[in-house]
């Protein structure tokens, strides 16, 4: 050996763990993501295959492209890209155009997360912000999950409009939805992290834990143990808390800042789901935890070995989870008691809305009355559904409109339809003495922003104005000839569908009981 | 028995199997030797030779400097050749005394000595101790006199014998228990004299099955002491997981061992405490090992204290064919010094010598990227710190932050946060700089 030779000096220590680079860890996320894609790839085919492939091989050369016009080393190879590029693609309807994966994974790339510093410094999770970045500026294409021309809705669409759904399909990934939507598969990719240490057990622990308590106590179908397994497997609950909230670089430090974290998804993700008109509760949910992680950072972090006279160990778990449970519990209360004070509230509300609603749709009419005759037909009628050709629709109340003169000038009908694409729609309809439909109100409408919502647009009620038939009749294609035929709103055929049937079950009434 | 152990830490490769081969040979030096006078936390012992002088082994040649000092004795006979500042291992400049090696190893007069030590009085022990130039020999360096001097001596429960040897390569604890058993106990016993309430327990690693049956031999049938094995996991010898261990009890930053009732004590130290009260042995000799992959034949010597490491890699038969030499350490791979060069004495407190054919560190380096905030640092920390949390204020020069809200001057600098770290960070550097800028503005 060289006398002279310098040998390499360091601070200890001196080794590391050879294995555990930035890369393996995202090469773990990306494997443990395999069993959902394939299943995802097998259920839907090819097109979902170029959904995956064009999202990963643009989230990574818009990485490659930002860092070489800023002057930055290339890190590419920490492997982020394609991590945030696969979870977007899961997070697509299977036969999105093919325009989405790359503008989400570019939109994810350049502005979530290079734009603020790149990675580590991002403080939105990027897949997810792409998500909802696509959902506001493209609603149709992002929520159309329908597959060879034959649409039908999510689980949970489909449950809320009062279908039956099979929850072991939707467990297993047979069901409608997004490209990563089997459970089953989602279940052993979490599964695996949680065994490889990617992940800790706080985040999906308390996540799905305080959703399943909230879904229990506020959901329609409360503790009932079908209920709750389809609440927990249908939607992105199983994608958002095994995946998306443990993103590391946009989730707290501290076990105890993942509790909270988890716990605060869970609760946010369950109000959406419960009271929210969003189909994608936990997109938003956990978006908009992700922006308090600087003040749950802020939480003390826990005492270290010697400040607790040796019981730190025994006693650290179970007090954050009796705080996090009595948070829970006291913020579970404080909503049920708002709900309870703003139900009477709500209803005399919409009591004065059906009067201007009435007024709305029979301009000419100076007064409303109740007509005995009509009141019986209606109470005759029950709970029951009018008539099954028009779906799940009801008659509520039916007024006869007077003028000054005490001359019948119209009728107004106020029907519901079940079969809204996010609940009840009930419209006031309004028809002259001969039928014709004069004008319709919603006093209900909760559908989708931007889409279903969009019934109450002139461009699509316009359309039954003025028309007298026996029945409206749907046209899909949008390219009506007839005055019966009413255009789709694109997008949003639920939603169509149900104030066409509610119409018409006006008319038939009309039919049956006035004219 | 379920296996005692701490909450966090790492499981490094450990790579013992190389140097426990074969029985530890002892290794005498024909070059000079070289001793230090700064062996030992506390003030340098005042060199009481000078050049020229003929000095035996055994023989005192720098007197402990005031109380929290300690001896520094020849290994070997011969003249002193030099009295000047060297080069030691971390690189650093100290003054030292330079014996030139007649071979001939001739004892000092009383050096071997046999007494009956069963029936020393408290002072006879720590008197001999204090001649003897003991200190800790697990890496630290205390004076033990020091250590075992106390005003309530009934305050301490636990006298606990350090055999966890949790840093990897090194195996000359591991040994020394395999085959001085006997000693070590003997020597817990002496301690134990000074501590009539405390219970000896000698906490061993699992990974060292011969080692804990030698030692349950020897205390078989003993009342007062017994061996606890303990989980293989670093930093297990750590002396404030040990503790935690072992009595259930931890430690804060500026709290001492015997605070809550604990005196710990590495075996090898007690096996110099033995050898100085039954045979007047000053500490000349320790067992130490010469490791790692650039070496041919990695083995655990009995070498005396002075002995040129240059001279110990010819011993264990050099570098492997074709092997460059990258990085020698004094010590393991987690907390040794790195040396700038092999020409460095062993000393009293260094127990390895661990060389490297490849360097991690410049490999991390090119695998470096931006922290994750992924948290292994704290799920490993031995202290329950949040080492991201302190990189941060610490990058920030956040010292007041780091200090009192994150409990950064805890860090007992055990590497485990920057061993694991995916983004290769060098979280210890920087809590070894926020340290010591915090204890420098404290001092002044």
């Amino acid at each position: 050996m060289n006398e002279h030779q310098l040998l390499n000096i360091s601070s200890s220590p001196h080794v590391r763990d050879g294995k555990l680079t930035t890369g393996k860890v995202m090469l773990d996320v990306i494997l443990s993501l395999m069993p959902v894609t394939i299943v995802g790839v097998i259920r839907y085919g090819f097109h979902a295959f170029l959904v995956i492939l064009l999202s990963v091989l643009s989230a990574v050369a818009s990485e490659y492209i930002f860092d070489r016009i800023t002057k930055r080393p290339n890190t590419i190879t920490d492997g982020s890209a394609v991590v945030t590029g696969l979870l977007l693609a899961l997070c697509l309807p299977p036969k999105a155009p093919l325009y989405l994966p790359i503008l989400g994974s570019v939109f994810a790339i350049v502005v979530v997360k290079c734009l603020f510093g790149g990675l580590g410094k991002n403080f939105l999770n990027p897949a997810l912000t792409a998500r909802c970045f696509l959902l506001i500026s493209f609603g149709t294409a992002m929520t159309n999950y329908s597959v060879d021309s034959v649409s039908s809705a999510t689980p949970l669409a489909a449950f809320n409009a009062g279908e039956s759904v099979n929850v072991m399909s939707v467990f297993l990934g047979g069901s409608t939805g997004v490209i990563g939507s089997s459970a089953l598969a989602l279940l052993l990719g979490g599964l695996f992290l949680l065994v490889t240490g990617g992940i800790s057990w706080e985040i999906p622990v308390s996540c799905i834990a305080v959703f399943t308590l909230f879904m229990g106590l506020f959901g329609e179908g409360g503790f009932t143990p079908s209920y709750l397994a389809l609440q927990i497997c249908g939607g992105g609950l199983l994608m958002g808390a095994f995946f998306m909230a443990t993103d590391p670089v946009t989730s707290p430090v501290t076990s105890r800042g993942h509790l909270v974290y988890g716990a605060l998804v869970g609760l946010i993700g369950g109000l959406f789901r419960v009271f929210g008109s969003s189909a994608d509760s936990f997109s938003y949910a956990i978006i908009i935890t992700n922006m308090l992680v600087p003040f749950i950072d802020k939480i003390p972090v826990p005492k270290p070995l010697g400040y607790n006279n040796g019981e730190y160990k025994e006693r650290e778990f179970p007090k954050a989870a009796v705080n996090l449970t009595v948070i829970t519990l006291v913020a579970g209360l404080v909503l049920s008691g708002i709900y309870a004070m703003t139900k009477s509230k709500i209803e005399e509300q919409e009591l004065a809305d059906t009067l201007a609603s009435y007024q709305e749709v029979c301009p000419d009419a100076f007064s409303f009355e109740f007509d005995d005759d009509l009141d019986t037909a209606i109470e005759s009628l029950g709970d029951d559904v009018y008539d099954e050709s028009f779906g799940r629709t009801y008659v509520n109340t039916a007024v006869v409109g007077y003028d000054e003169d005490g001359e019948v000038v119209g009728y107004v009908l106020s029907v519901t339809s079940s079969d809204g694409y996010d609940g009840d729609i009930t419209l006031s309809i309004g028809l002259t003495t001969d039928g014709t439909v004069i004008k319709l109100a919603f006093t209900t409408l909760t559908e989708t922003a931007g889409m279903g919502m969009r019934v109450d647009e002139d461009a699509f009620k316009g359309q039954f104005e003025g028309v007298n038939t026996d029945a409206f009749i749907l046209n899909k294609s949008g390219d009506s000839t007839e005055d019966n035929e009413i255009d789709t709103v694109s997008g949003a055929s639920t939603s169509s569908g149900a104030v066409v049937n509610a119409v018409n079950t006006a008319l038939a009434f009309f039919a049956e009981y006035i004219g | 028995m379920k296996l005692k152990t701490f909450r966090g830490g790492i499981h490094p490769p450990e790579y013992k199997e190389l140097s426990l081969g074969s029985p530890v040979k002892s290794f005498l030096p024909k070059g000079d030797l070289v001793f230090p006078v700064n062996q030992h936390i506390g003030k340098p012992a005042k060199p009481v030779v000078a050049k020229g002088d003929q000095v035996l082994a055994g023989q005192v040649i720098a007197e402990a400097d005031g109380f929290v000092s300690a001896n520094i004795v020849s290994s070997c006979s011969g003249r002193v050749k030099a009295i000047e500042e060297r080069r030691v291992a971390s690189g650093a400049k100290a003054m030292c005394i330079v014996i030139e090696n007649d071979g001939e190893y001739t004892p000092f007069e009383g050096v071997g000595q046999k007494h009956n030590a069963g029936t020393f009085s408290s002072k006879d022990i720590l008197d001999a101790i204090s001649r003897a130039g003991i200190v800790g020999m697990g890496g630290a360096g205390f004076p033990t006199h020091v250590k075992l001097t106390s005003k309530t001596p009934d305050s301490i429960e636990y006298i606990i014998a350090n055999g966890s040897e949790c840093e990897p390569y090194i195996t000359c604890d591991d040994r020394l228990m395999q085959e001085k058993s006997r000693g070590i106990y003997e020597g817990l016993r002496l301690v134990l004299q000074l501590f009539p309430d405390a219970m000896g327990v000698i906490a061993i690693e699992d990974n060292k099955p011969e080692a804990i049956k030698a030692m349950e031999a020897v205390c078989a049938g003993e009342k007062g002491v017994m061996v606890q094995p303990v989980m293989t996991k670093y930093p297990q010898g750590g002396e404030r997981n040990l503790i935690s261990v072992v009595s259930g009890r931890d430690l804060k930053f500026g709290q001492l061992p015997a605070d809550v009732g604990c005196i710990v004590c590495n075996v090898a130290s007690l096996y110099a405490i033995y050898r100085a009260c039954y045979y007047s042995e000053p500490l000349m000799k320790r067992y130490f090992t010469v490791s790692g992959d650039a070496v041919a034949n990695p083995a655990t010597f009995e070498v005396p204290i002075g002995t040129s490491c240059a001279e110990l890699v010819e011993a264990a038969g050099g570098m492997k064919p074709g092997v460059t030499l990258k990085k020698a350490l004094s010590g393991g791979p987690m907390m040794g010094i790195a040396m700038p060069s092999l020409d460095a004495p062993v000393t009293k407190a260094s127990n390895a010598l661990t060389l490297l054919a490849e360097d991690e560190v410049e490999t991390a380096e090119t695998q470096q990227t931006a922290c994750i905030r992924c948290g292994r640092c704290s799920r490993v920390c031995p202290i329950h710190l949040i080492p991201q949390m302190m990189a941060d204020a610490a990058e920030r020069k956040d010292y007041e932050k780091y200090e009192h809200k994150l409990y950064g001057l805890d860090c007992i600098a055990c590497g485990s946060c920057t061993y694991i770290c995916p983004a290769k960070r060098p979280l210890m550097q920087l809590f070894k700089q926020a340290k010591a800028e915090i204890m420098a503005a404290k001092r002044k």
